[in-house]
């Protein structure tokens, strides 16, 4: 028996309420007492034939809510209900909303006296869908985090069917709201107007969170990402190098090789001006690498090999920069080669060499295949003597020039040797 | 005459006078008394009559459950509501028949 005369249950429950709701001022307790029948009553009294306004409305057989309310409360021995009481509650809850609603329509209606706002207003109530979705977009978003949903990924869209059902179940209402095809109701008008309030408060922290997330993602957590831009250094087979050793083209070691790039760049391996601690092969501890002071006193890093020391030994300043311990000379690390495959000697100097820019200002190198120094300044001195790197060459030459026929032998392969790397790696790697 | 302006002075009697008779539920009230001939009487009328009755000690009230309906309050009456219908009783009987006598006073003239 869901319906009486065309009078639904659903009527006698509104009709209950919009009743209760006027004695609301009289406590929780003392209502139910009142009316914990009252459903019951109303539906005995339509169902019964001889009712004096049988198949009548409910508000043309039992009056107003209001009328009803009064009367049960007038019989029950109750005071009449007091505005003032009845709608305390109320009032302290709503008095914030309706203070700004009053000042947003005192505000909509100056902004309305003036010219221009007419097609500005127009032009905003056609933006209206766009806001239906956003908002819709919103609740989804607070809904899929807050249920986890969404897990810890960045959902801007949905990706699953999961997260698409849920965003179809808060676009669709939202829009049909804003159409005013859906919730209708008084309470889901109230209720949708606390989630159009959420919506509206929370729709630009969200995207900038989403964004912060998102930014925070590609930075930490993709590795792709992270590769594709290595920045600074030197990559060899997907790993960064940490020092580079030059040979010359007998394959002897050269020190203090200075390396640019073909823009003039110095190429540097290490970015962090000796801060970190590097691994590398037959080390038993990490280095730090120091730089070198050139001629102005600038620190330069693309100076190889670099130098440095394992980073047990370094100090740190007051600055909490890592230094040598005066009287601590930075040694060179070990030399992969003691010796590199010499190239083929004939041919290169006597008819191409000439040719090259770099040639050109080390003349007598072209003449002396046995001088290892020259391909030396040769790369660094690149296109002119006057530019700094050029004349700091041939200073830098000699050092390892004249060491290529006896002291460099000494020099470079005392180090290495001290770290194990035995001597007779270089006739292995030069015998072919 | 408008008998609901009647109604109101003896509704507590006549309450009372139908839930002696027979215990009973809310509606089940409203319609014996309209039965007994007070159409006029108003449904939240009896039920916050009823209230009254019971929270001033002169009813009992007691849940009947209901195999197909709802379960339903019943009203009774008690020995401080005997006595309330005793002496409303009377004062009825007295202030009838005074009005009686009034009106018989005035018809004869």
């Amino acid at each position: 028996m869901n319906v009486v005369n065309g009078i639904g249950l659903e009527d006698v429950a509104g009709y209950a309420a919009a009743v209760r709701a006027r004695l609301a001022d009289l406590g929780r307790e003392q209502v139910e007492d009142l009316t914990d029948d009252l459903e019951v009553d109303l539906a005995d009294a339509l169902a019964d034939e001889r009712h004096a306004g049988h198949g009548a409305s409910l508000v043309e057989q039992f009056g107003t809510p209001e009328v009803y309310a009064a009367e049960l409360r007038a019989a029950a021995g109750l005071a009449p209900a007091q505005a003032a009481a009845r709608t305390r509650l109320r009032d302290a809850l709503g008095a914030p909303w309706r203070a700004l609603v009053t000042v947003l329509r005192r505000l909509l209606g100056e902004l309305r006296g003036l010219s221009w706002w007419a097609p500005v207003e127009g032009f905003l109530v056609a933006l209206r869908p766009l806001w239906w979705v956003a908002r819709g977009w919103v609740i989804f978003e607070l809904v899929g985090r807050g249920t986890g949903l969404h897990g810890s990924q960045i959902v801007w869209v949905p990706r699953d069917l999961a997260t698409g059902v849920l965003f179809v179940l808060c676009v669709v209402p939202s829009v049909q709201f804003g159409r005013r095809r859906w919730l209708q109701g008084r309470w889901q008008r109230r209720l949708a107007m606390w989630a159009n309030l959420v919506a509206a408060v929370a729709v630009l922290p969200m995207i900038g969170w989403l964004q912060g997330q998102s930014l925070w993602n590609q930075t930490y957590l993709d590795p792709v990402t992270y590769s594709a831009a290595p920045g600074d250094g030197v990559w060899v087979d997907g790993m960064q190098v940490s020092n580079l050793f030059v040979y010359d083209r007998d394959g002897e070691p050269v020190l203090d090789a200075q390396l640019y790039d073909d823009r003039g760049r110095p190429v540097r391996t290490t970015t962090d001006d000796g801060s970190a601690e590097w691994w590398f092969p037959d080390s038993d501890e990490p280095w730090s690498f120091v730089g070198r002071a050139d001629a102005d006193g600038r620190q330069r890093w693309n100076v190889y090999p670099l130098q440095g020391a394992p980073s047990s030994r370094f100090t740190f300043d007051e600055l909490g920069n890592r230094r040598l311990p005066s009287g601590t000379e930075p040694l060179t690390p070990p030399w992969p080669f003691a010796k590199a495959p010499a190239l083929e000697a004939s041919g290169h100097d006597g008819a191409d060499a000439p040719e090259q820019p770099g040639a050109s200002d080390q003349p007598g190198a072209s003449g002396q295949p046995d001088a290892g120094a020259s391909p030396d300044g040769g790369p660094a001195g690149g296109e002119d003597d006057g530019t700094a790197p050029g004349s700091e060459a041939p200073d830098a030459a000699p050092d390892g020039a004249t060491g290529a026929e006896d002291a460099t032998a000494p020099d470079a392969p005392g180090v290495t040797s001290a770290e194990g790397r035995p001597a007779d790696a270089g006739p292995q790697v030069t015998s072919p | 005459m408008d008998t609901t302006q009647l109604l109101k002075g003896v509704l507590d009697l006549a309450v009372l006078a139908v839930v002696a008779d027979e215990d009973g539920y809310g509606y089940d009230v409203v319609r014996r008394l309209r039965s007994a001939g007070l159409e006029e009487v108003g449904d939240a009328s009896v039920y916050g009559t009823l209230r009254r009755l019971y929270s001033s000690g002169a009813l009992t009230s007691y849940v009947v459950p209901s195999d197909e309906g709802p379960h339903r309050k019943y009203y009774g009456i008690n020995a401080q509501g005997r006595a309330m219908l005793a002496a409303q009783h009377k004062d009825w009987q007295e202030f009838a028949g005074t009005m009686a006598r009034l009106l018989g006073e005035e018809g004869q003239r």
